[in-house]
């Protein structure tokens, strides 16, 4: 549920239409750190080749991603899809922000390892959405994702 | 049980044993860092607090009640404090790798964690990086986490429940 909240409060600064920061580093900006401290060169071209120029639609991209694992984790719903994508995502993060001054890639593999856990014990089923879902009969496919 | 149950309780274990392993990697990772940085002294101790609640040049964290007790308690008392730390973080990084009295350096952890989180709160650092740290160590605290490849497997196997269920 805490890192739930985590993803959903992160979202402060990302809010469409704008994705302006609100205040604080914006996306592009942090995308830019990216770039300009980046690990690997392959990441950093990706990110100054794709994903800036097409700034707009990798911010609702990230925008709905971040919110669709915050309300998964919050509510566990479907939390198995939800620890997956936060998984991906903290591995992002951790990979992209590895040599930004100032940032501490442990808390990505902490963030990591927390989505990781969710996904093999299916922690929705305790206090969660999931549990209910999987009261019912759900299709195979569908409650492999609880 | 069924096989499903088993295999997720299986995966738990594993998943909060690498949870409990890589926290003690975190911890002793921190600690050669901070000895590195000379913050085990009594003047570097003291010169993080000041940096901490310093809003210009440093972390500007906003818990007065907090600073006050830092100031109060811990600032007079650095040498000692320092000394302590250097002792504490590094059994809980060594605790926490190989699983050895896992309950009580957990929760050693989380108190060690609770007090960084206190520390840094309202500053510049990404304060969920010590949420994330504090639930961590409650979670292997709560699901004995040193049970599942850890040396506490071994005592609870041949020395049964530790007293008051504090060490393994």
């Amino acid at each position: 549920m805490l890192i739930g909240v985590l993803w959903l409060y992160a979202l402060r600064w990302k809010l469409p239409p704008s994705f302006d920061g609100r205040g604080q580093r914006s996306l592009e900006d942090w995308l830019n750190l990216e770039v300009e401290h980046a690990a690997f060169g392959f990441y950093g071209g990706l990110i100054n080749d794709v994903v800036l120029p097409n700034l707009t639609l990798f911010s609702w991209l990230v925008f709905l991603l971040e919110l669709l694992v915050g309300l998964s984790l919050l509510f566990g719903l479907l939390t198995r899809l939800g620890a997956g994508l936060g998984l991906l995502l903290a591995l992002n993060l951790g990979v992209g922000l590895l040599e930004v001054p100032g940032e501490w890639p442990w808390s990505y593999a902490m963030l990591a390892m927390w989505h990781g856990l969710f996904l093999v014990t299916a922690a929705g089923r305790v206090w969660g959405l999931d549990a209910l879902l999987r009261s019912r009969s759900l299709p195979v496919r569908l409650q492999l994702l609880t | 049980m069924t096989s499903i149950d088993s295999r997720n309780e299986r995966g738990a274990s594993i998943g909060l044993a690498l949870l409990r392993i890589t926290l003690g990697v975190i911890v002793l990772v921190t600690w050669k860092e901070n000895l590195d940085k000379d913050l085990y002294t009594g003047d570097g101790l003291a010169g993080l607090i000041n940096w901490l609640f310093d809003a210009e040049n440093g972390n500007g964290s906003s818990l007065s009640g907090y600073k006050s007790f830092l100031d109060s308690v811990v600032v007079p008392n650095a040498g000692l404090v320092a000394a302590f730390q250097l002792v504490v973080e590094l059994g809980i990084g060594i605790g926490l790798l190989v699983g050895f009295f896992t309950r009580f350096f957990s929760l050693a952890g989380a108190v060690f964690f609770l007090n960084l989180l206190l520390g840094y709160f309202g500053g510049s650092e990404w304060i969920w990086t010590y949420v994330l740290l504090l639930m961590a160590a409650l979670a292997v605290f709560l699901g004995y986490g040193g049970r599942r490849f850890g040396i506490d497997q071994w005592l609870s196997d041949t020395r049964g429940e530790s007293p008051f269920g504090l060490l393994w």
